[in-house]
Order: structure tokens, then sequence, then C-alpha cells
């Protein structure tokens, strides 16, 4: 049971990666594009803490934790450049 | 399974460096360097290396994105 919710999760992973990387492919304008970078970064958020749960090794929920902090960073740098600064 | 999430990530990798290089602008290159550094992370962690991870989410996908954009900035060559 839980083995198939586990395998579920992987494969809800890569469908919502797919869906990113399309919208990353297909984005008209750059705006498309970042924030598609921003969900595409969730979605890798998300695949650490399962492989962190899978493996059993807790040490990976830290990188998981920085990561979602430096991506935020990245994000708002891409913001603030598009609004006319750096 | 792992071996199969490692290849597909690899395959990532590949694909946004092709996509820097085909969508035709600074900004959207620039966002998709960031997009392979931020595979490379998740594919260090499957491979075992948490602290390579770490650092290659802090320098690859947050500082040298946002020196690419002060770079691109300064230099007034940007292109949608």
């Amino acid at each position: 049971m839980a083995e198939s919710i586990l395998l579920l999760a992987g494969g809800l992973i890569f469908l919502g990666a797919l869906c990113g990387v399309v919208r990353l492919v297909l984005g008209r304008t750059v705006v498309d594009r970042v924030v598609a970078i921003d969900m595409l970064t969730v979605i890798s958020i998300s695949l650490i803490a399962l492989y962190a749960h899978v493996a059993g090794r807790f040490v990976y929920l830290d990188v998981a934790m920085v990561y979602g902090v430096l991506s935020f960073l990245a994000v708002v740098a891409i913001a603030r450049y598009l609004k006319g600064g750096v | 399974m792992l071996e199969l999430f490692v290849v597909l990530l690899c395959l990532s990798i590949i694909a946004s460096g092709i996509l820097a290089i085909r969508l035709g602008g600074t900004l959207a290159a620039a966002v998709s360097g960031g997009l392979a550094s931020l595979f490379a992370a998740v594919c260090y962690v499957l491979l075992g290396a948490p602290d390579v991870a770490m650092t290659e989410a802090s320098i690859g996908s947050g500082l040298s994105t946002l020196i690419f954009l002060y770079a691109i900035r300064r230099t007034g060559n940007a292109k949608e």
C-alpha cells in the first residue's frame, strides 16, 4: 500500500515536471518562463523530500529547505530585473 | 528505479542546455541556465551528495542567475 502510494507520488511529480517543461518551452513571454521555473523548483523540492523519505536519510530535507529559500531569491531577482533594476 | 530517475534528470540537463541556445533571448538563456543547475542539484541529491547539492543550489541556481541578470543590465544588451 505504502509502496504504491510512493510510486504514484513519483509519477505525479514527473507529470508535473513535464507540464512545467512544456510551459517553459512554449512560453510566449519571459514571465511565463519565470513562473514555469518557479513551479519546477517546487516540484524538485517535492522530489527531494520524497527521496528523503524513500531512502530514509533525513539529511536531504536540509537540502530541500536551503533549495526553497534560494530559489525564492532567484525568482525575486528576476522579478526585480523585469521591473527595471537589479 | 533510481537509475531511471538519474537518467531522466541528466536528459533534462541536456535539454535545458539546448533550450538556452535555441530560445534566442539573453534573459531566457539566463533562466534556462538556472534550470540546468536546478536539475543538476536534484541529480546530486539522488546520487548521494547532499552537501554538493546544497552548494549547487545556492551558487548555481541563485547567485549565478543574479550575477547574469546584473551583467545583462549593466551592459545594456538585453534582448527579449
